[in-house]
């Protein structure tokens, strides 16, 4: 008999997240999270083939952790783990030295590209490393993971965007993007509603993506297509 | 880091290389070409052979979609830089607009029905072999995957006649491609240059618009992001079309999400841009191959080919998707790029091409005879400037075996097994295919004439009396 498949019909939100059973409830916020000082937020990277039934899958992780280094500067390593299929694992960590501005912007950064095979060893022959530094007053530009952190330092208000060039992996330049506040909507759960904050974001060679975030400004799920970011343990 | 990457990559990588025997004295043997005798001409002269082959294969790309060839929708510097350096095909045809049989086609030169593979899922029949194997058997090129395969299996790490260097992940074309194509700036940074290598870097974008359909089917009734509006692509030329048409084309047109999910004009249009979106997409990881080809020295010495399995959609005649025989299905992308070797900037909208000519295109730069029996025919006399020769026709197989598509210069015929409409369009005249001539009385002769070329195709075939409908095209010829 043919497996049901009902097509999801509608864009990803956190509530359909938590009716696909991608999302129960996100972990509560300590009251010690300052968006501007150290913390760390591991996320789950799950995908939708756009049927309810089947086919969504967890396919990796990102950590990303934050410390300030100075006045002016702060650091946020990374580590981006996707699973590929029959037991690769593509791993990228580094670090990025970022500004204290409105857009986090990249100053310098290392970062590392490997693949790890079915006994986890490292298979040298596809590592790749980069790195990268930005002029000071170059100050339009800014990183996917960066923005991570710097959608937890805007306000919750319609006046808060940002206009940005986007370097994607900080390594693939994509122009011409905007960030804006949409708003609050609520998250259905099961005992009511709990609302969230969301910013979107639009521009060449992405698909449209969605941040979420609770009152305290943290970044709960990025939302983009088929693809989302969950905030974990 | 300085490492003798011949060696080790054995050692490492997810699947060994598969050799299979085949047959020795095996000739090029062109079925329907007219350009059989200049096309093979070359291995007696000794022509130069590239370093390296990259054979770039795209997922579900539209042939309308490269900022340098006049799309205004999109931005592509590395698609365009490839269509710059080289010559693209605007009359190239998916040898079978559905995943799994083009590809079948594309890796062996023999038609979707020869190769077994008439519909997704299935393996290439085992008397006939791929690209790699027949690489691996006749020339000093190594031999490497990445990316989809889908021949059965969507990603793999066994594919034979290739060592797989990164396998992907199904069904999420944007994680995947960006795995993939770090993979291959890995695997061409960090390569010794003591032999040739054929690499095939084959990506899942923009094929994400299937999912992109599934969680966009049901009209919101107003434009999610109303910042949009502006910039939204217009609706195509022939979004209105004769409705006379195959059942089978209606059927599938209806059963697509714009119908379930009763689509006005708006959320076609932002269709067509997210389309576009996964283009850029799928252009910023070409790019960073490129690049890495650039780094390490090899792209002026590098012959890169770029295709795709089948064509999108794309609001065309209410379509959406592939595995329809109108063009925006079934015409792809196909550019070549060699410095100083082929014509550069050129746009060829004169030659018919096929995915079918790609095998006997790459031997032909290897040095090496094609396969036995094949359907295609090298491009490198186009490719390299000659345009006197042209062909009659291509063929299209589609629809689990049910359909063929038969293009000549002028023409396009269109016939499916067990229906009486059949199509036939006056491409000259009527590109976007919107009046079927078939019952035209002034047409009578050319539909005569289609019938006949048809039947002289399917004459000449192969094709294993398990693949359906088999009997039925046969008895045309």
């Amino acid at each position: 008999m043919a497996k049901k498949q009902t097509i999801v019909g509608e864009n990803l939100t956190p509530t359909l997240l938590k009716e696909l059973g991608a999302v129960d409830k996100f972990p509560q916020t300590p009251a010690s999270f300052q968006p501007d000082g150290n913390w760390t937020n591991n996320y789950r990277i799950w995908t939708c083939h756009g049927y309810r039934e089947s086919g969504n899958q967890t396919v990796g992780s990102l950590q990303i952790t934050r410390n300030v280094d100075s006045a002016k500067t702060f650091v946020l390593k990374v580590r981006q783990e996707i699973s590929q299929t029959d037991g690769l694992t593509n791993v990228v960590h580094g670090t990025i030295k970022c500004r204290i501005n409105k857009l986090a912007s990249p100053v310098e950064w290392k970062l590392s590209s490997l693949f790890l095979g079915t006994d986890q060893r490292e298979i040298s022959e596809l590592s790749s490393n980069e790195d990268g530094q930005i002029a000071e007053g170059a100050d339009r530009v800014t990183g996917d993971w960066c923005l991570f952190e710097a959608v937890q330092r805007l306000a919750f208000e319609k006046q808060a965007s940002l206009d940005f060039d986007l370097l994607e992996g900080m390594s693939l330049s994509k122009h011409r993007h905007h960030l804006s506040y949409r708003g609050t909507y609520p998250m259905k759960t099961n005992g009511g509603g709990i609302p969230l904050h969301c910013f979107s974001q639009l521009g060449r060679g992405i698909l449209p993506a969605e941040y979420w975030l609770d009152d305290h400004h943290r970044l709960l799920a990025v939302i983009s297509m088929n693809k989302a970011y969950i905030l974990d343990k | 880091m300085n490492i003798d990457t011949t060696e080790r990559l054995s050692d490492h990588l997810v699947s060994r290389r598969e050799f299979v025997k085949l047959g020795s004295g095996a000739v090029a043997m062109l079925a329907d070409g007219t350009l059989t005798k200049r096309a093979f001409a070359g291995r007696k002269d000794r022509k130069p052979k590239p370093g390296n082959i990259l054979l770039i294969y795209t997922d579900q790309q539209h042939i309308d979609t490269i900022a340098a060839g006049g799309c205004r929708h999109v931005r592509t510097p590395a698609l365009d830089r490839l269509k710059t350096n080289g010559v693209s095909f605007t009359q190239s045809y998916s040898a079978n607009p559905v995943c799994s049989p083009a590809r079948s086609a594309v890796f062996t030169g023999r038609t979707s029905c020869e190769t077994s593979v008439y519909k997704n899922g299935i393996p290439i029949r085992s008397d006939i072999p791929n690209i790699g194997q027949w690489f691996s058997q006749h020339t000093d090129y190594e031999t490497f995957y990445a990316g989809k395969w889908h021949l059965p299996r969507t990603y793999t790490s066994n594919i034979p006649g290739f060592e797989v260097v990164n396998t992907g992940i199904g069904g999420f074309g944007y994680l995947c491609d960006t795995a993939m194509s770090r993979a291959c700036k890995g695997f061409i940074k960090n390569r010794s240059k003591s032999k040739p290598f054929l690499l095939v870097a084959s990506f899942m974008q923009p094929h994400d618009i299937c999912e992109w359909l599934r969680l966009n089917m049901n009209n919101p009734g107003k434009l999610r992001y109303p910042e949009l509006a502006g910039e939204l692509p217009g609706l195509p030329d022939n979004f209105q079309f004769d409705k006379n048409e195959p059942q089978s084309t209606k059927k599938r047109r209806l059963g697509n999400e714009p119908f379930k999910g009763n689509w006005d004009e708006e959320h076609w249009r932002y269709y067509r841009w997210s389309y576009y979106r996964h283009i850029e997409h799928l252009d910023a990881e070409i790019g960073r191959i490129l690049s890495a080809l650039e780094d390490r020295g090899y792209i002026r010495d590098t012959l890169i080919v770029l295709t795709s399995d089948h064509g999108e959609g794309m609001g065309h005649h209410q379509m959406v998707r592939k595995s329809s025989f109108y063009d925006e299905a079934a015409r792809v992308p196909l550019l070549f790029s060699w410095p100083g070797h082929i014509v550069e900037n050129k746009t060829d909208a004169i030659h018919l091409a096929s995915g079918l000519d790609m095998v006997p295109t790459l031997c032909d730069y290897a040095g090496i005879k094609s396969p036995a029996s094949m359907r295609g025919a090298s491009l490198r006399t186009i490719l390299e400037g000659d345009d006197s020769e042209r062909r009659d026709y291509i063929v299209s197989e589609g629809n689990t075996n049910t359909g063929r598509m038969l293009r000549t210069q002028n023409f396009k015929y269109i016939k499916y097994v067990d229906d009486p409409v059949e199509q036939l369009f006056d491409m000259t005249n009527d590109p976007g295919e919107t009046k079927n001539l078939a019952a035209d009385s002034h047409h009578v002769s050319a539909l005569a004439a289609h019938r006949k070329l048809l039947a002289s195709h399917e004459s000449r075939l192969d094709v294993p009396r398990d693949v359906p409908h088999t009997e039925f095209w046969r008895a045309r010829g």
